[in-house]
């Protein structure tokens, strides 16, 4: 990609905080200058008509183009495999299958001869064509291919232009991206170093951008409908990734206070000494901080944070993006030793597939009238039979070290408890029976996320080898709210006293029958939330792993047993409002070195 | 030439990982290879990636398969067999 029309600082208008909305794909503040990238105008070209004479020379250009576009796709192929690991670097596949298509090159040759024209125009002319094929498609997943396609004519265009790509690599100062959409080839070819963040016209929260961005810990906002029509490369933009919006043009005293805003953030979550500390109260009650993990290259971060094991892996995030194509036994083999590998004694739980609802909407999925209450989860593993079972053998093969667990998401009857653990069972004789190496001890965990479950949390507890609350799933299910839906999304309230007191329940279960019980969601990485979790009796938080630094620190301000009585008159209030009130008064409180500061800077 | 009727039995259809086989099961032969969609006439070039998956063919649909050349038998053959086989996938029942 490169710049479009430079504008040149002489032409800079007036300062004037616009703020454009968008959806919030990754947290943090940056503050910087933009670089835009522009997808349909990143290359210049002429019709040239040429003699019959020239025609030898174009397509000799065009043969060059070809082979140079498939060495450079296969070295960004490896580079993406080998930063965020080879569920990723398919996406390159499709390109280079592509590519290879004889009948795509024939053509692009044909109009050279044919029409007389030189080689760029041919790719442009016969991959324009294709490509308004492929927009008129039913089928939403082959339309994308189009971008694909686009990517391609983009790729060989630079290539016959003459000159290298403008090289992102090469960045040498500090910008934050503005574009269409992040390709996946140029998030290959970025030096993130030089990255402050980015904003984007198109994507959601589960869009390839918004995870990368995550697993790489630079701010980003996605979803703006209009962000590259309101921003030129140079100009001042601030990203607020934590509240999802986009700041153009600040004035001074906005760009002051988002310095201090992104100062904050920064400071809070710097990993430093305290990474070896226990996540420890004053009054001297460990909490275990566990990690959150989608991508991979997050596992090399976890020491730096102090993250003890990883408490969730998500590991649809491995199938998504990716269907039809899944993951086979031994790729997932080699990601699941590496998850064994890194987190030690502390082990890794791994979350079996979740993909369902809005996740697989595109996928080429029979859409659901309901997809919150349909076929995903556990339910949807017991039906895709194949992939369940490949996922588990997977496991089973990588737990040398037996620190693996593995998780069931969205239990609601304990029937579907006992047959997931039937099925698990024979996956075990089938790997014995063919004398394949595997560790047949595998602890398997229950995610509580639907009411009916927490409420018959004990019978649960009796045949789960441990528990793990689900809170971002369990609140939408308890105040049957969709926090996507913005006419509803004041319903999403955390700190409600029905999930206070669902979660005090859990809490004497497992007490009382002496299972392990821990905690994964948003709410664990909310300074508040988390102490209001651990007044609750929660004794294991799995947050993301930038994250544990902040909620440490909160931690190790606090007393365990001020905030227990805290949560506990807290239980008796009727609303989300009055908790919050509650909270808000009395932390700052009893903690004033975290709470205080945390609720001064606002 | 040959022509073969054989419907799409995979519950994808052609899409990508599907396409690709049937291209690379196409290109090993010397013979042309032509795909048609029974219910539109659309046809596609079999030998190409980007012509197969055009035809945007789901589960259930006919495909009718055109080969002429020296080869043609053997290519009939092995198109059809890999349809019939849903393309080796190894999912052979739930959403896959």
């Amino acid at each position: 990609m490169v710049f479009t029309n430079q504008e040149s600082s002489s032409t800079k208008s007036a300062s004037r905080d616009l703020r454009l909305p968008g959806i919030g794909a990754s947290p943090g503040v940056a503050v910087g200058r933009a670089l835009r990238l522009d997808e349909s105008g990143r290359h210049q070209f002429y019709y040239v008509a040429i003699s019959g004479g020239q025609v030898r020379r174009e397509v000799r250009r065009l043969r060059e183009a070809f082979a140079e576009a498939r060495a450079q796709l296969q070295e960004i192929k490896d580079k993406l495999a080998h930063q965020l690991g080879s569920e990723h670097s398919y996406i390159l596949d499709a390109h280079l299958m592509i590519l290879e298509d004889d009948r795509f090159q024939t053509e692009i040759k044909q109009a050279v001869r044919r029409r007389k024209i030189n080689a760029e125009w041919a790719v442009r002319s016969v991959t324009d064509r294709i490509i308004a094929a492929y927009k008129q498609v039913q089928d939403a997943y082959l339309r994308e291919r189009s971008t694909d396609i686009e990517d391609i004519a983009s790729r060989l265009l630079t290539i016959l232009s003459g000159h290298t790509e403008f090289n992102l690599s090469e960045l040498t100062e500090n910008v934050i991206i503005i574009a269409e959409d992040i390709w996946p080839s140029t998030v290959a070819e970025l030096n993130f170093n030089r990255v402050l963040g980015f904003a984007t016209n198109s994507g959601g929260q589960t869009s390839h951008s918004a995870i990368i961005a995550r697993a790489l810990n630079i701010p980003a906002v996605v979803g703006i409908h209009n962000i590259t029509q309101n921003v030129r490369t140079g100009d001042a933009v601030i990203i607020d990734g934590t509240l999802g919006e986009v700041i153009v043009k600040p004035t001074k005293p906005v760009i002051r206070d988002y310095l201090i805003k992104r100062e904050t953030f920064v400071e809070e979550r710097r990993p430093n000494k305290q990474a070896t500390l226990p996540a420890e109260t004053l009054d001297g009650v460990r909490i275990t901080l566990r990690a959150n993990v989608e991508l991979p290259n997050e596992i090399e971060s976890l020491s730096l944070f102090g993250a003890q094991g990883i408490g969730l892996y998500r590991s649809e995030f491995m199938f998504l993006n990716r269907l039809p194509d899944l993951p086979d036994e031994e790729e997932q083999v080699e990601l699941y030793t590496r998850l064994s590998d890194a987190t030690g004694e502390q082990g890794a739980s791994i979350r079996v597939f979740d993909l369902g609802g809005d996740k697989l909407s595109l996928q080429g999925f029979e859409a659901e009238q309901n997809p919150a209450l349909g076929l995903r989860g556990i339910r949807l593993s017991m039906r895709a039979t194949a992939v369940f079972q490949t996922q588990l053998k997977a496991i089973l093969r990588a737990n040398r070290r037996g620190n693996l667990r593995v998780v069931l998401p969205l239990i609601s009857t304990i029937t579907e408890l006992r047959l997931a653990k039937q099925f698990i069972a024979n996956v075990k004789r089938e790997l014995a029976d063919s004398h394949i190496e595997h560790n047949p001890n595998l602890p398997i965990g229950v995610m509580i996320e639907v009411p009916a479950a927490a409420m018959m949390a004990d019978i649960f507890a009796r045949e789960a080898n441990f528990l793990c609350i689900g809170t971002n799933d369990l609140i939408q299910y308890l105040l049957a709210v969709d926090r996507a839906n913005e006419n509803v999304a004041y319903l999403y309230q955390p700190l409600h006293p029905a999930l206070l007191r669902t979660i005090a329940h859990l809490v004497r279960v497992a007490e009382t029958v002496q299972v392990p019980l821990e905690l994964c969601g948003e709410m664990a990485a909310d300074p508040v939330q988390a102490i209001a979790l651990i007044g609750l009796g929660i004794r294991a938080l799995s947050l993301v792993p930038a994250s544990i630094p902040l909620i440490k620190n909160a931690i190790r301000s606090i007393e365990e047993e001020q905030v227990r009585e805290l949560m506990s008159k807290a239980m008796q209030l009727v609303s989300a409002s009055e908790v919050e009130e509650l909270l808000a008064r009395e932390l700052p409180l009893q903690a004033p070195r975290f709470f205080a500061a945390l609720s001064a800077k606002g | 030439m040959q022509e073969r009727r054989v419907t799409i039995a995979n519950r994808l259809g052609l899409h990508a990982r599907a396409a690709a086989r049937l291209v690379q099961c196409a290109g090993q032969f010397n013979c042309q290879v032509v795909i048609e969609r029974a219910d539109n006439q659309q046809s596609a070039d079999g030998k190409s990636i980007l012509s197969v998956l055009l035809l945007a063919a789901a589960r259930g649909s006919t495909l009718i398969i055109k080969t002429a050349g020296a080869d043609e038998e053997r290519a009939a053959e092995a198109i059809v067999e890999l349809i019939d086989n849903r393309f080796g996938e190894e999912v052979s029942d739930g959403l896959y």
